[in-house]
């Protein structure tokens, strides 16, 4: 009986921590699209809003993207096996 | 693996035009749709025509493996290069240390003009060696 109840009482702890750290009431903050709007044009010279937010404020995150595609090509390769 | 006359013509007339389109998609990737990412894929879209419509043996002597395997690695040693050049300046990790230009002209914001020539030559050569390995027949 204990060992069914266990799991259950750990959830409702879990669930509770995890919630209680929740504000329901305010709506997300949007200042961070309204300085890219406003300053990303001329900090980062681009045009175009897209590439500036993907290559100059997060180009950090382009960088992970690339090894995912690198980690992607080496695990075919290593599974077709590489003779020629 | 030859099977019509018309496919190979018109695959063979049509993969140089793709790979225009594809460098014009990375080297505008600053004033307009598009970029490193999509200009990459449709550069491996032309190989993967070549590979698909002649055999992959074919596409591979236009393209071989190996250079497609260094400039798949050189380029990911290179952004990580230009990264450490951002720490090196002065500036963060992938810092743009570069002239930014006149924003909406052609050369302008080249530290994104070049992180997005490496992007696009590391995806295509990533997608057609992801191609020429599951397509390859031996």
């Amino acid at each position: 009986m204990l060992r069914r109840l266990l799991p259950i009482v750990l959830t409702a702890i879990l669930g509770f921590v995890l919630l209680s750290g929740l504000d329901f009431q305010a709506p997300a903050q949007r200042t961070l699209k309204d300085y890219f709007y406003q300053e990303g044009v001329e900090e980062t010279g681009s045009i175009n809003l897209v590439s500036s937010i993907y290559l100059g404020y997060r180009a950090f995150d382009t960088l992970g993207e690339t090894l995912v595609l690198f980690l992607a090509v080496s695990g075919i390769v290593s599974l077709q096996g590489d003779e020629k | 693996m030859k099977d019509s006359e018309i496919v190979d013509i018109i695959s063979r007339k049509l993969t140089p035009f793709i790979l225009l389109f594809g460098f014009y998609l990375i080297s505008y990737g600053h004033l307009s749709p598009g970029g490193g990412f999509q200009g990459g894929v449709v550069l491996a879209s032309g190989v993967i025509l070549l590979s698909l419509s002649r055999g992959v043996d074919s596409a591979m002597r236009s393209f071989p493996l190996t250079r497609m395997r260094r400039t798949d690695i050189f380029t990911f040693a290179l952004i990580l290069a230009i990264g450490i050049g951002g720490i090196l300046l002065g500036k963060n990790f992938l810092g743009n240390f570069l002239p930014l230009g006149k924003a909406g002209e052609v050369p302008s914001a080249t530290f994104i003009f070049f992180l997005n020539l490496l992007i696009g030559l590391k995806v295509g050569a990533g997608m057609s060696l992801i191609c020429f390995y599951l397509l390859r027949e031996d």
